[in-house]
């Protein structure tokens, strides 16, 4: 079957750049691979659609290589570039909110979907888990964006993180447990996704009916 | 995974993530912690402690982990020490990590299954069985060793001459003695013995070599790797082959260029 542009966000790109991508996909020992990682990284950090969906497309380029020729240059170089953008998040967020937003995504994208032997990346545990951590700070829980963002990284990954380190969830949760009932300067809506998310995993990773039905129908005015 | 690999790697994670120092038995060597920081004397002198003190079994390491925690056997001095602080590697060693423990488990069912039917027909026959049956006496179960092991085997396999070697000769073709086998990681050798079978094993694999540059090099290379002083040494158990037909093995044609000394043969005369 094959998947065409669409199914890899790919259209954002300019069409050389497609074109390397869908070889990189189809022959990935015909493409410079660390090349290609670095496009892609660096379009995830501009673009919230792509970030949230390159996980995709960076998955199957590492199946392809390892099929291919058993290499994994493509998943070292994605990894490495990953790391080096971790190390300065904190300059990252101080320059750009939607970069650093992105990066977030990104790198949840990756951890849902890049695993070993169906096990995820244990590298990445705790280096996802700092990005949360730092989400649910004061000053993060203040923007309304980054509260999001930390939302829908815990509906998207939540279950596999918690698995994977349960005592840094429980962490987590103090601190969002402590915004949402201390932060004065928080916004209602921030509120509402704090709340909804306690229930969320207090719920084991899912919404009763009746709670689904106070957060997602709508309400007719 | 077992519980205590987690264990041991979310304290391993906890370590870099809390800035501390790196767990390796080269850590003194670093002026550097694994998160890039400079150490300072006092960690220097840590470690130190720790080092000299794994034989004392009651001394621990800040961080709970039992001194003799530290001194597994190593793949002896690295570029990088100790633990690889880039992402990519730890992926990659994860991945070997989770694989060789699936190799285990495989081989254990092929052991155990052996052994029961082993054990059935000499039940029947009364004669005493070979091989596999034993093999559960022989297990080398020692993490870091299969994985040392294991990164020999991959460089081995990652060749353009392993490549073609195995499009060119299915298993069922293959004759012990003539082509390389890989060496069983899971059995016990001695350090130089497994070293010693995974240098022959790569040499046999330059047959397979593809068609470059003939002649004098390939054949010092293929001297050079032998180091044939180490060759003469070589105890008894290393062949992989069985017992009965430990001939000699034979090198490919093209390197035996060198005069009088047939690699192959000493090992050959001194097992017949």
């Amino acid at each position: 079957m094959e998947n065409s542009a669409e199914d890899y966000r790919i259209q954002s790109f300019d069409l050389d750049t497609q074109r390397l991508l869908k070889t990189a996909l189809k022959d990935p020992s015909l493409v410079n691979l660390e090349k290609v990682s670095n496009i892609i990284v660096d379009q995830s950090l501009k673009d919230t659609v792509f970030s949230k969906e390159a996980g995709r497309i960076c998955y199957t380029i590492v199946q392809a290589e390892a099929k291919q020729n058993n290499g994994n240059v493509f998943r070292r170089h994605l990894l490495n570039r990953l790391q080096q953008e971790f190390k300065e998040r904190e300059e990252m967020r101080a320059r750009s909110l939607q970069e650093w937003m992105c990066y977030v995504t990104f790198i949840c994208n990756i951890f849902d979907y890049l695993k070993v032997n169906n096990m995820p990346m244990v590298a990445l545990v705790h280096p996802v888990y700092d990005c949360l951590m730092r989400l649910a700070k004061p000053d993060a829980l203040m923007n309304e964006d980054e509260v999001d963002c930390l939302v829908v990284q815990l509906h998207r990954i939540g279950e596999q993180l918690e698995k994977a380190d349960s005592q840094r969830m429980n962490d987590l949760f103090f601190l969002l447990r402590d915004g949402f009932l201390l932060q004065e300067s928080l916004t209602s809506m921030a509120r509402l996704l704090l709340l909804e998310i306690l229930e969320f995993r207090a719920g084991g990773w899912m919404l009763s009916s009746t709670a689904h039905k106070y957060y997602y129908s709508e309400i007719a005015d | 995974m077992s519980d205590w690999t987690k264990e041991r790697r979310r304290e391993d994670h906890s370590i870099e993530h809390e800035k501390s120092f790196g767990p390796s038995r080269w850590s003194h060597c670093r002026k550097r912690g694994v998160n890039g920081s400079l150490r300072s004397n006092s960690e220097a002198d840590d470690i130190d402690k720790r080092r000299n003190g794994h034989a004392d079994s009651s001394y621990k390491h800040p961080d709970r982990r039992h001194a003799s925690f530290t001194t597994p056997e190593s793949t002896g001095p690295v570029s990088r020490c100790g633990q690889q602080a880039d992402w990519g590697s730890q992926v990659e060693d994860d991945e070997m990590r989770r694989d060789v423990h699936r190799d285990m488990q495989r081989y254990r069912r092929r052991i155990l299954g052996a052994e029961f039917t082993q054990r059935e027909r000499r039940a029947s026959s009364g004669s005493s069985g070979s091989c596999d049956s034993r093999e559960g006496d022989n297990l080398e179960t020692d993490e870091a060793v299969l994985l040392r092991r294991q990164k020999q085997i991959n460089y081995g396999k990652n060749t353009l001459a392993y490549d073609r070697y195995i499009k060119e000769v299915p298993k069922h073709m293959r004759q012990p003695g003539v082509h390389p086998k890989t060496p069983n990681k899971f059995r016990k050798y001695s350090r130089r013995s497994w070293d010693q079978q995974i240098k022959l094993w790569k040499v046999k694999l330059h047959a397979w070599d593809p068609p470059a540059e003939e002649g004098q090099d390939k054949t010092l290379d293929v001297v050079e790797e032998l180091n044939l002083d180490d060759v003469m040494d070589i105890e008894l158990d290393f062949p992989t082959i069985t017992d009965s037909q430990n001939s000699q093995t034979s090198l490919p044609i093209h390197s035996l260029s060198v005069e009088g000394k047939q690699p192959g043969c000493p090992m050959g005369r001194n097992t017949g």
